[in-house]
């Protein structure tokens, strides 16, 4: 409850301009941007863009803030779209998602070509691969976008389906659609784990 | 039974999103139908990894990016207000405003698609300096450099513990860039070329005239004089400034610092530019400075006693920096090393006579005030 007050107490100061609040405010929240940022993106360069441009965003448009929503929604809210913003943006690279049919099945004619990067890939990677959380991280990486945000959402911020409905302007129905989606792609690309834990 | 299978509520009953009449139906169901459990299995399992997931501490210096872009992001908001205000709508006809603004949206328009970052394979138009490898790869925005390299507007280099760059500054001067460093470009104008450093440390060589070359650090400007310099800037933003050769002047919020070859200057943030030293000064009367720039104004009495006729830079700035009869003390001591020349009266630094600062600089064998104060026009006047 106090922190709660003290937050508030914090908003209004940065709607007066008050720079120290301001940077109160993005120490009280940059760890959850840049977590939601670097395991959705994957590299730190792109997220620290992210993670910067959320709390510009934040700075600029404070004002404007008027707590119907919730801060945190809020913010959550500027998290995912700029996240998804940067995902749409990189869709021209080569990647996974070059690759993946409307329902993230890989096209039969790109398979063998997309089976080939992979393995270069996790040959690079090997090392890391070993670690459980390594591998989750990149699990949740090859997951599509919408996917990907609801379960980083879900499982860094424990938010409740219908909190992450609200960050992403959908239903909770649909938050619960993902949910099971993610989970199943998870456990379908981490199989070789299941005597691991 | 097995007509109304569970699947699609399966991660809602696994977090408890379902209503206890679901959820007692969706554990009824699980005990009879094998498909389903399974389905729950593997989604327990999903679950179960993704629950793996740890949060991660954000970098150090991510304030200090934020800061610049903070500060950029006013600039160009100040920029534009001053645009407006200078505009002088009122005089015109609707028909000449509309003109007129339309050729406005034009331009703004295009100015903003030139220097907007280009989406990946188009073409980048906007303004650029030359960036070289020296050693390891630096990275330009999100892309490593081979050899060669631009830095467009607006852009970032970062260079990380294996790998240094040399950036051509237009045709005015090189800055190389040490192991993990970042930087950005923020200006290409004529009379105003502008980098932002929110970390690491840099090496600047500048052939221009002054007042061409300016680095923002996350706690002060620094204003190239014509010179040689060296700037280090840590992950709190705090700065170093060293001079190999000519002037940097360290400017924030109207408190200054002028800084020549073999003296050093660090700025604090909140604080601003601090008071500069000669490099050769002893240990002692550089951590009095030191308290003394950051609020022990006890500290001032060891500074005065310590100091050297060279020191007389560092005396001059402190006369800048105190007021009152505190001032008088840095008067005296400094009137001790390098007499005041005769127009120069305790009374008139006291009542902050900037010609008498002035007179007096040139007694210093600094260089005439005329030179390296024909950028700026007012005094440092921040007194504590």
């Amino acid at each position: 409850m106090n922190e709660l007050h003290n937050e508030e107490r914090l908003i209004e100061a940065c709607r007066r301009g008050d720079r120290e609040s301001f940077r109160q405010l993005f120490e009280l929240h940059k760890d959850r941007v840049w977590t939601i940022a670097l395991h959705f993106i994957g590299d730190e360069t792109a997220a620290r863009d992210i993670t910067q441009q959320v709390f510009l965003k934040l700075f600029t448009a404070i004002q404007q803030f008027r707590g119907e929503a919730g801060f945190s929604t809020w913010l959550y809210r500027m998290t995912a779209n700029a996240c998804l913003d940067e995902q749409r943006r990189r869709r021209r690279f080569l990647s996974f998602e070059f690759f993946k049919s409307d329902d993230g099945e890989l096209n039969s004619m790109d398979k063998q070509q997309a089976q080939q990067f992979k393995q270069e890939l996790v040959h690079e990677d090997q090392h890391a691969q070993l670690e459980l959380s390594a591998a989750v991280k990149s699990a949740v990486k090859e997951l599509k976008p919408k996917l990907r945000i609801a379960i980083l959402l879900k499982y860094f911020e424990g938010l409740s389906y219908e909190e992450i409905a609200n960050v992403l302007g959908c239903s909770a129905g649909t938050v619960a659609s993902r949910l099971n989606r993610g989970h199943k792609e998870l456990a379908k690309r981490l199989q070789h784990l299941r005597n691991d834990i | 039974m097995f007509g109304n299978h569970v699947h699609k509520q399966l991660s809602a009953y696994l977090h408890g999103e379902l209503s206890s009449e679901d959820a007692s139906r969706v554990a009824d169901h699980l005990r009879d139908c094998q498909r389903c459990r399974t389905e729950f299995e593997e989604i327990e399992f999903g679950a179960q990894m993704a629950s793996q997931l740890q949060r991660e501490q954000a970098p150090d210096d991510l304030w200090a990016d934020l800061e610049l872009a903070i500060s950029s992001h006013r600039r160009g908001a100040k920029n534009a207000e001053m645009a407006q205000r200078s505009s002088g709508f009122s005089w015109w006809n609707w028909k000449t405003g509309l003109v007129g603004a339309t050729v406005v949206v034009i331009a703004a328009l295009t100015f903003v698609y030139l220097n907007r970052q280009p989406e990946p394979g188009e073409p980048d138009n906007r303004p650029s300096w030359e960036v070289t490898r020296l050693d390891g790869r630096p990275v330009i925005g999100k892309q490593r450099i081979a050899e060669k390299g631009k830095l467009p507007l607006g852009e970032w280099l970062t260079t990380d513990e294996t790998s240094r760059a040399q950036i051509s500054v237009g045709q005015i001067g090189e800055v190389k860039l040490e192991p993990n460093s970042r930087i950005q470009l923020v200006e290409t104008l004529e009379d105003n070329h502008r980098l932002a450093m929110a970390r690491g440390k840099m090496e600047a060589f500048i052939w221009a005239p002054p007042r061409k070359f300016f680095v923002e650090t996350p706690s002060a400007l620094a204003v190239d004089l014509g010179c040689s310099y060296t700037l280090e800037v840590a992950e709190d933003g705090t700065s170093l400034l060293h001079v190999t050769m000519g002037w940097v002047a360290f400017e924030w919020q109207g408190r200054e610092s002028f800084v020549p070859a073999e003296a050093k200057c660090v700025t604090r943030p909140k604080l601003g530019p601090g008071t500069p030293y000669f490099k050769d000064a002893s240990a002692e009367f550089q951590s009095a400075l030191t308290a003394f720039d950051t609020g022990s104004i006890d500290s001032l009495d060891v500074i005065l006693t310590l100091a050297r006729k060279r020191d007389a830079l560092t005396l001059w700035h402190l006369l800048t920096r105190t007021d009152g009869e505190t001032r008088g003390k840095v008067f005296d001591r400094l009137a001790q090393l390098i007499p005041p020349p005769k127009k120069v009266t305790r009374a008139g630094v006291l009542s902050n006579d900037r010609t008498m600062f002035d007179l007096w600089w040139k007694e210093l064998g600094l260089g005439d005030t005329e030179w390296w104060r024909m950028w700026k026009g007012d005094l440092p006047t921040q007194s504590r």
